[in-house]
């Protein structure tokens, strides 16, 4: 009997693993029945994991470490047991004067730009607890600018983030494909950089499983890791671009502009570019966790007593990844037992790991 | 410091220790105006709760900002929730720390209120007002209106199908020349015997027609005899 699986997901681009398997039949094939429910923001997802009306999400790997630790609410237990995505977020900031100052460095630009403003400019990302809050303040950081005393954050959901640009409410906004070439397009403003220039190939979405449900469903899991794999490769094709745009703007489903999902495909024109596959997409590394738990406490959003290599380990699970990739033939990195030792002394930066980047 | 959700303080003259009523302001995130309204009527019987709504197109936060609410109520289809969310840990930001209301010894409570589609945030900075019985009429309101939706969109599903079955209705007394009884008769037959519902027929009916009708034309158009 196919297995029942609650799936969430937000209206974006890196949705794409869930609905292609979903279009291309990849779920039923490994006996799986998903019910795919497009959520209008990530409290939704979060909260609705939380009381289990859903089994599994497409989720920001820093809301999910939050969650767990009950930094927004109910603390639910969740598992990390692949990634779904890496890249694909831009900082695009608005008015003339950035538009005078291409060709400088990007951190030069910040700075000029910054001191045009008057008072604290407000910048929008998409979540307190998103990749792109967290890059987004590493890298103000490295320029030299101080993301609490400096500038503003809000949050502004994805969608609204052009017309907020436009309309004055916000100088600025880091947020995923494709509201950055949106801005540019619309005269809004000037992408600053991408979040791939401060960390290459950085992780971006992953599945998060509630705990209990993957504990009653393993072999289900697996099943669910095996589909989701399958379909990573295909968004990655440059040749399957079509049907994939396809899909994700299918009014039914995601219903997303074609034009602009395309430039952040594989094969796009986007300078800023979302990859699916192979093992460093997948691969539910736990310095990855550990590199989102050290800025969350840098930023004093920890309790003291958090354990952040124990929680690295409960919840992001290479082991389960590995069950399901060897099963694909997937390469499986070193490091996916479960029991690695990880170091807690990790630096605050990307570790050389994944490249270490100055401006 | 006197709190502001202290400012608005009442004594309440029919009680013999005279103890004040303190207002509990309200921020009510819904743009779904009919539920809204109903939802202030409700609320606004007590008479210690005083019902705020944001100005349209302003950023959620910009109203809880403006308006100092110790309750923000937030229909959960709005996608600007998620300014709400984890707020605390970033406290210079917000008029005061915002917290998602939870209340542990009842998740079925919780659950209810989520599949209602309602959510609840505290302002702190006062002990904190009796929330739940506030959400459970928020949540009781948005159920009304999601079993009312549901009804809706039945009862147009069910007109649909009644239009499907007159067309088809017609389309058999126009091709196989059949009185009204004997053309419904007809579809309850095939239907019957097929194992499927009147409308389904109905509706295989009307398709293979409009196919029909276009390739008749489209031979016409071809020249074919």
């Amino acid at each position: 009997m196919s297995t029942r699986v609650r799936i969430g997901m937000l209206r974006l681009t890196d949705s794409a693993p869930v609905v292609v398997a979903q279009a291309r039949n990849l779920f039923h094939a490994l006996d799986l029945l998903p019910t795919l429910s497009i959520e209008p923001s990530w409290a939704n997802i979060a909260d609705k994991l939380t009381y289990g009306l859903l089994d599994a999400a497409v989720m920001l790997p820093p809301l999910t470490l939050a969650s767990t630790l009950g930094l927004r609410g109910q603390a639910v237990k969740l598992i990390v047991p692949m990634g779904l995505s890496q890249g694909g977020n831009t900082i695009v900031l608005g008015g003339d004067a950035i538009k005078e100052s291409a060709g400088l460095p990007p951190g030069a630009r910040l700075l000029a730009w910054l001191a045009g403003q008057t008072g604290r400019p407000r910048i929008a990302v998409v979540h307190r607890f998103s990749t792109h809050n967290l890059l987004l303040r590493y890298w103000l950081s490295l320029t030299g600018v101080d993301p609490d005393r400096d500038i503003e954050t809000v949050v502004v959901p994805p969608e609204q983030v052009v017309p907020a640009l436009a309309s004055g409410q916000i100088a600025g906004f880091c947020a995923g494909a494709p509201w950055g070439v949106t801005a540019e397009l619309a005269g809004a403003g000037s992408v600053l950089l991408g979040t791939s220039d401060i960390w290459p190939f950085h992780p971006e979405k992953c599945l998060a499983v509630r705990q209990d449900w993957a504990t009653e469903n393993p072999e289900a899991l697996t099943r669910l890791l095996r589909a989701l794999m399958r379909a990573q490769a295909i968004c990655d094709q440059p040749d399957a671009a079509d049907s994939v745009v396809a899909t994700l703007s299918d009014v039914e489903g995601l219903a997303l502009p074609p034009e602009a999902v395309r430039s952040a495909l594989p094969g796009g024109s986007s300078h800023e570019q979302i990859h699916f596959h192979g093992a460093g997409a997948a691969f539910p590394a736990p310095p990855h966790a550990i590199w989102f738990l050290r800025q969350m406490r840098r930023w004093g959003w920890l309790a003291e007593e958090t354990n952040i290599a124990a929680t690295a380990r409960a919840v992001y699970r290479p082991d389960l990844f590995s069950l399901a990739a060897r099963m694909e033939d997937l390469f499986i990195p070193p490091g996916s037992a479960r029991n690695i030792a990880i170091p807690e002394e990790l630096g605050t930066g990307p570790t050389t790991e994944f490249g270490a980047f100055d401006f | 410091m006197l709190h502001r959700s202290r400012r608005g303080a009442l004594l309440a003259p029919d009680d013999p220790i005279i103890k004040p009523i303190l207002v509990v302001r309200i921020l009510l995130a819904d743009d779904d105006a009919a539920r809204a309204g109903a939802l202030t009527k409700v609320l606004s019987e007590d008479p210690s709760l005083t019902i705020l709504r944001p100005r349209p197109g302003e950023l959620l936060a910009d109203a809880v900002a403006a308006l100092s609410p110790d309750v923000v109520l937030v229909d959960m289809e709005r996608p600007d929730r998620d300014a709400l969310d984890g707020i605390r840990v970033v406290a210079s930001n917000a008029p005061g720390p915002i917290v998602l209301f939870v209340d542990r010894d009842d998740p079925a409570f919780m659950e209810e209120a989520i599949s209602a589609g309602v959510s609840s945030y505290n302002v702190l900075g006062v002990p904190p007002p009796d929330v739940k019985p506030i959400l459970r009429a928020a949540a009781a309101m948005f159920r009304h209106h999601q079993i009312a939706r549901s009804e809706l969109r039945q009862a147009e599903g069910r007109l649909r199908e009644r239009e499907v079955v007159d067309r088809a209705k017609a389309i058999l007394i126009k091709l196989r020349r059949m009185a009204e009884p004997d053309a419904y008769r007809w579809l309850r037959t095939k239907a019957m015997a097929t194992g499927r519902r009147i409308p389904d027929v109905a509706q295989e009916i009307v398709t293979a027609e409009g196919g029909g009708a276009k390739e008749s034309l489209k031979a016409r158009e071809e020249g074919a005899p």
